[in-house]
């Protein structure tokens, strides 16, 4: 039920700092992301996705651990291995051409796995939609980074931003359709996102598995047979 | 076709009896018939959604012939409703199920044909209860992109299927819908009519797209 609920008491601000979000993205982030999907070959986005993913590989291992899925830490593990090595600082995904697909996973995650509830609706600066739970994930997942400690431990800021900015520049030119139609679709497009941010994480956190207790439409059935709607639905040919 | 598909299964169902077989980690039958719905409505969405010589109004057509048919399109306009529904007079609600229809059909025209694609692969199915279930697909993307996560939620009497929710990546359409219509009657003070007038304006505008 809480994916229906609105648990937005910061509505007005939020809305606020979406719309400072989404100015950002139009004069900035979109650009860029438009030009580099359409200069850059699929070949070299698809690599430099890969590059990412594989220096995300640490933070998701912890997070499979700290979950207590050791299996998938096990399969974390491995794919980082093989795409460090074989596939060359991970710019081939090698490990998913031998059927071993990776997983995302982040502190967020882990905390609701313990049982931490996600809390009301926050839009972040730049970061865009969260939540506290969320939001401690960021903080965590950024402090536990081992490339993070080793740039910064050798003083070199520019890593963590350099990837950060690519990061940024990667996802959204992966959902420039993808917006561009919930925009479009969408009567209030800031409720369409905070909803779709909600589905995504319970989507995450559940490890894509869904559940049958998510509210949907149903046709309606009653113990005794379909309903007189349920009927008429499926006469409806 | 669903009549022949009928009889095969029952033919199965008999044979697995027989045998005394007929154990549970074998597909029900509606999940099985769910699985071979959702291939066949592929397979019309490429033949008549992707044709390049059809005009977008042609194809606009075909679409709303194929989401009637296909989709619980009055139990997903309720669902998306949500409480304001039993708020709505009989003449608001049949104004919105009209203009619900004609967002959904304007609006996913093109997306449906790439969702319901060639590309998609059915990977397994879940019985969520007598009633319904989950078809787990994806849609392989080219140059090695990571594939897409489209589940489809079917409903059925047994010899009917229809679907009630797409769910892309996690993402709901009809919980979606649902937060953006409601978020938009809230603002109307609790009015229907409010959302139906911002319908009207908003199908329009992609209508003359």
């Amino acid at each position: 039920m809480e994916l229906l609920q609105v648990n937005d008491p910061m509505e007005p601000a939020n809305r606020g700092m979406f719309e400072v979000n989404r100015a950002l993205d139009n004069t900035i982030l979109k650009p860029v992301a438009t030009t580099y999907k359409a200069v850059a070959p699929d070949f070299v986005r698809t690599r430099i996705s890969n590059i990412l993913a594989n220096l995300r590989s640490p933070v998701i291992f912890a997070n499979d651990i700290l979950q207590g899925e050791f299996k998938r830490a096990a399969t974390t593990f491995l794919r980082f291995f093989i795409n460090s090595t074989i596939g060359v600082g991970g710019m081939n995904d090698i490990a998913s051409a031998l059927e071993i697909e990776g997983h995302d996973e982040d502190f967020g995650q882990t905390l609701a796995v313990w049982g931490v509830e996600e809390g009301p609706f926050v839009m972040l600066p730049l970061f865009g939609p969260s939540n506290p739970r969320d939001t401690v994930g960021l903080v965590v997942d950024f402090l536990i980074d081992p490339l993070r400690m080793w740039a910064s431990n050798t003083e070199r800021n520019f890593v963590p931003v350099l990837r950060a900015g690519t990061d940024a520049v990667d996802i959204r030119s992966e959902n420039l359709e993808d917006l561009d139609d919930l925009e479009k679709s969408s009567l209030d497009f800031y409720a369409a996102i905070r909803s779709l941010y909600r589905q995504r994480r319970a989507d995450a956190i559940s490890n894509g598995e869904g559940s049958a207790t998510v509210p949907a439409p149903s046709l309606g059935e009653l113990p005794g047979g379909p309903t007189l709607e349920a009927a008429e639905e499926l006469s409806r040919r | 076709m669903l009549k022949r598909r009928g009889f095969v299964s029952a033919l199965g169902g008999a044979v697995l009896l027989v045998l005394g077989a007929a154990t549970p980690t074998v597909a029900s039958s509606i999940e099985t018939e769910s699985s071979a719905f959702i291939t066949a409505l592929a397979k019309k969405a490429v033949n008549s959604l992707t044709s390049k010589d059809a005009a977008r109004d042609q194809r606009i057509d075909r679409f709303r012939t194929m989401f009637n048919e296909s989709f619980a399109v009055r139990s997903i306009g309720k669902f998306v409703l949500g409480r304001y529904w039993k708020k709505a007079s009989e003449d608001e609600r049949k104004e919105y199920l009209a203009l619900f229809e004609d967002l959904m059909v304007v609006s996913y025209v093109d997306r449906f044909a790439e969702y319901a694609g060639e590309s998609l692969s059915i990977k397994k199915t879940r019985g969520e209860n007598k009633s319904t279930v989950t078809v787990f697909s994806e849609i392989e993307r080219p140059g090695g992109a990571r594939a897409i996560r489209i589940n489809w939620r079917v409903g059925t009497n047994g010899t009917i299927y229809k679907i009630l929710d797409v769910v892309v990546e996690g993402t709901s359409m009809s919980s979606t819908l649902r937060s953006d219509f409601s978020s938009i009657v809230r603002r109307n003070g609790g009015k229907v009519a409010g959302l139906i007038e911002e319908l009207r304006t908003k199908t329009a505008e992609l209508k003359s797209e």
